[in-house]
């Protein structure tokens, strides 16, 4: 044990004497915190323009515009019919809403239509105003269907729901579109990061036994067993840090509010790590120089980063893409982040930890074979 | 006490016999010298003595106890030299010794003296802060040897510790071997270079094709072939030289040649040196000069194994 400590001191204060793997290893992850705050604007508090177009003057569309103007971060100005286009490229407002002639009757009558949204910056930023204002109006049409035609009725519960409504209002984007998508992002580049260093911090193994190195350690009171335990625990310690410095840094300073708890999102991540360091290790296994390594680990890690999510939303991509993401443990991880996101409990995603635990398992048994083997043709002891 | 005792060693590798059934004692405090030609399995020998290899067959004792048995007993007891260099070049020459010697479980206090001792020892006390890429092959030869020394092992095994490199060097790893043995260390010594073996060595065994062939004091072994002796004729150009016809000259045992130099071994008893000048005459060959060597190990070596130690 006391052996196995002073290997992973070692190998640890020599990895980060070197400000290459100091930028590798501690700022790299950070850089997909930059990326998503460069893609998805960094404020939180940002204040979203909307201009609106009324062309129904109804009671229910002005109702709908206060709605609007309630909602926090979101600033409206009306503004005439014919302006829309100039409004948008000139870039005083993000979006405009029009709300044509004849929405109050649509609404009134069950089946909400008449409402034009256009904004050239893409859904990302129209989606949260979207998804709000489809449930206001949704609410209003169950509200007149339940009313069945009963004027006095309807007035009542629109009343009613007005009120409440104004409550509600001071949601803040914590669970919006656009929260999802940066945590994403982040925790993507992160999730490459991480595999990136291991791939790095494994291949030690090989550049040990390039160097003969190997074959000296194992002449002293370290056997194969001990060293291969020393990698991986530097592996683990150094993808630690890189989840809580990440994680940390995405809570408190550039304030991206993962909307789950921080040290759930930790347990999760560093189940990830298992099952980094035990991808690599096969790779490592597998190969019989660095270059080798180096290949295949571009072979690997490159396209299933990709497939899985990590840059982009797999909803982007084709079905069969999708479909085989769903084998890829990147995939899962992401999942199980968002579903963490999405407010369900943490005990309710055992099943999840179970698959993400059985990728790793699956991957350090594949390399503990593959070593063992290696070792017996070798005859190394 | 018997620091090294081998019995009935045997290594394959597939089909191919590295190690023959091979039997050796090492009592404490020799210099023990291994002798062989390139592939002779010297160095298969010594990994197994180490525990870097397992054997097929055979056992190891170090200091009395079965190596295999007492993994780490047998390996905290042994500093391995290793053939080929074996040094973190990311790390300066004192964090590659006490990095090493740190798994022996030195700390503190008693580490850092045991690394400052190990690099005295080989010469690079100055290079403290030097980081090997900086370095001489030679020096690179000694931080080698400083590695795995600083644990002070009773037993030291060096495999070609001179190869390839600067006779300033090679004295320096010479006199150190010589030290730690009157420190009371055991060491095995593996050589190409005969003179080294020769100068150093209390006790020495000639291996090839994974058999000890002869073993001995280097007395013990010349006196095998004191029946023959050596006679080197310096020729102008060595083109003509017909190896095989010298040969068939009575009472000659074995030629070799060295450059312009052709050493031939010969019969003490047969009287064949007109024989041989007459061969040269014969041949148009230009004798430069003409010596009469006594034996050494390179000619016990030769005669034993019609081979030449290295690779010409
Ligand atoms: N891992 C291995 N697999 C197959 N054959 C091997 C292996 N290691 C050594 N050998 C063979 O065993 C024989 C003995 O090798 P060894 O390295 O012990 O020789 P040596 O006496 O140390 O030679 P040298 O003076 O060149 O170092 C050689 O023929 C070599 O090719
Ligand atoms: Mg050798």
């Amino acid at each position: 044990m006391k052996d196995i400590l002073w290997l992973i001191q070692n190998t640890l204060s020599v990895t980060f004497r070197k400000k290459k793997n100091i930028i590798l290893y501690l700022c790299m992850p950070l850089i997909g915190i930059f990326i998503s705050l460069l893609v998805y604007g960094g404020d939180q508090k940002a204040i979203l323009h909307v201009g609106i177009v009324n062309q129904d003057n109804s009671e229910i569309a002005s109702d709908t515009i206060k709605f609007l103007k309630g909602l926090e971060n979101v600033k409206v100005v009306e503004i005439p019919n014919a302006k829309t286009k100039d409004k948008i490229i000139s870039g005083d407002v993000d979006s405009v809403i029009t709300f044509e002639k004849g929405y109050s009757e649509s609404v009134l009558s069950g089946n909400p239509a008449h409402i034009q949204i256009t904004s050239i910056k893409g859904a990302q930023i129209t989606g949260f105003v979207k998804s709000y204002l489809y449930q206001y109006v949704d609410n209003i049409s169950t509200i007149s269907i339940a009313a069945a035609g009963n004027q006095q009725t309807f007035k009542q519960m629109y009343h009613d729901f007005q009120q409440t409504n104004y409550k509600l209002t001071t949601h803040s984007l914590e669970d919006t579109s656009k929260n999802k998508n940066m945590t994403n992002q982040t925790i993507g580049f992160l999730i490459m990061i991480m595999l990136m260093s291991a791939g790095n911090m494994s291949e030690i193994i090989l550049l040990d036994k390039e160097n003969r190195t190997y074959f000296r350690l194992l002449s002293t009171p370290i056997n194969a067993r001990k060293y291969l335990l020393a990698n991986v625990s530097v592996n683990m310690i150094i993808m630690t840090i890189q989840v809580l410095i990440t994680l940390t840094i995405m809570k408190i300073l550039f304030n991206i509010g993962i909307s789950m708890s921080f040290w759930q999102a930790a347990f999760v991540m560093i189940l990830f790590s298992f099952i980094s360091v035990g991808l690599n290790l096969v790779i490592v296994a597998f190969s019989n120089s660095r270059s080798a390594a180096g290949a295949m680990q571009n072979l690997i890690i490159t396209p299933t980063v990709m497939i899985s999510g990590c840059f982009w939303p797999v909803e982007v991509m084709p079905k069969t893409l999708q479909k085989i993401a769903d084998f890829l443990p990147q995939r899962w991880t992401l999942a199980t982040l968002t579903k963490l996101q999405e407010g369900n409990s943490f005990s309710s995603l055992s099943l999840n930890f179970m698959i993400l635990i059985a990728f790793a398992a699956a991957f350090f048994l594949i390399a503990v074979y593959r070593f063992s083997r290696n070792n017996s043709t070798q005859n190394f002891v | 006490m018997n620091v090294l005792e081998i019995k009935n060693l045997t290594k394959k590798f597939s089909d191919f016999i590295a190690v023959d059934n091979m039997s050796l004692t090492v009592a404490e405090g020799e210099i023990f010298g291994f002798l062989g030609a390139n592939g002779a399995g010297k160095s298969t020998t010594i990994n197994m003595i180490a525990g870097l290899l397992r054997s097929n067959e055979g056992v190891i004792n170090i200091l009395g106890k079965n190596a295999a048995k007492n993994s780490r007993f047998a390996k905290m007891n042994i500093g391995m030299v290793p053939q080929d260099l074996a040094i973190y070049e990311d790390m300066t020459a004192y964090e590659n010794v006490k990095f090493f010697a740190g798994l022996y479980g030195l700390r503190g206090q008693e580490l850092n003296e045991r690394v400052e001792e190990a690099l005295e020892f080989v010469g690079l006390q100055d290079k403290h802060k030097s980081y090997p890429n900086s370095f001489s092959g030679g020096m690179k030869r000694r931080l080698n040897i400083a590695c795995a020394i600083a644990h002070r092992p009773k037993l030291i095994i060096m495999d070609e510790p001179t190869v390839g490199i600067d006779p300033q060097s090679r004295n320096y790893i010479l006199n150190s071997v010589r030290k730690l043995n009157e420190m009371g260390c055991t060491i095995i010594y593996t050589s190409h270079y005969m003179e080294e073996v020769e100068e150093i060595c209390s006790r020495i065994a000639i291996i090839d094709h994974g058999k000890i062939i002869a073993e001995g004091t280097k007395e013990q072994l010349k006196s095998i072939i004191t029946n023959t002796k050596d006679l080197w004729i310096e020729v102008k150009s060595t083109e003509k030289v017909n190896v095989e016809s010298i040969k068939a000259i009575n009472g000659v045992e074995a030629v070799q040649i060295d450059e312009n130099l052709i050493k031939i071994n010969s019969d003490t008893g047969v009287n064949n040196l007109n024989k041989i000048i007459e061969h040269f005459i014969n041949s148009h060959l230009e004798i430069r000069s003409l010596q009469e060597k006594a034996p050494n190990l390179e000619t016990v070596f030769l005669t034993l194994t019609g081979r030449n130690l290295r690779d010409q």
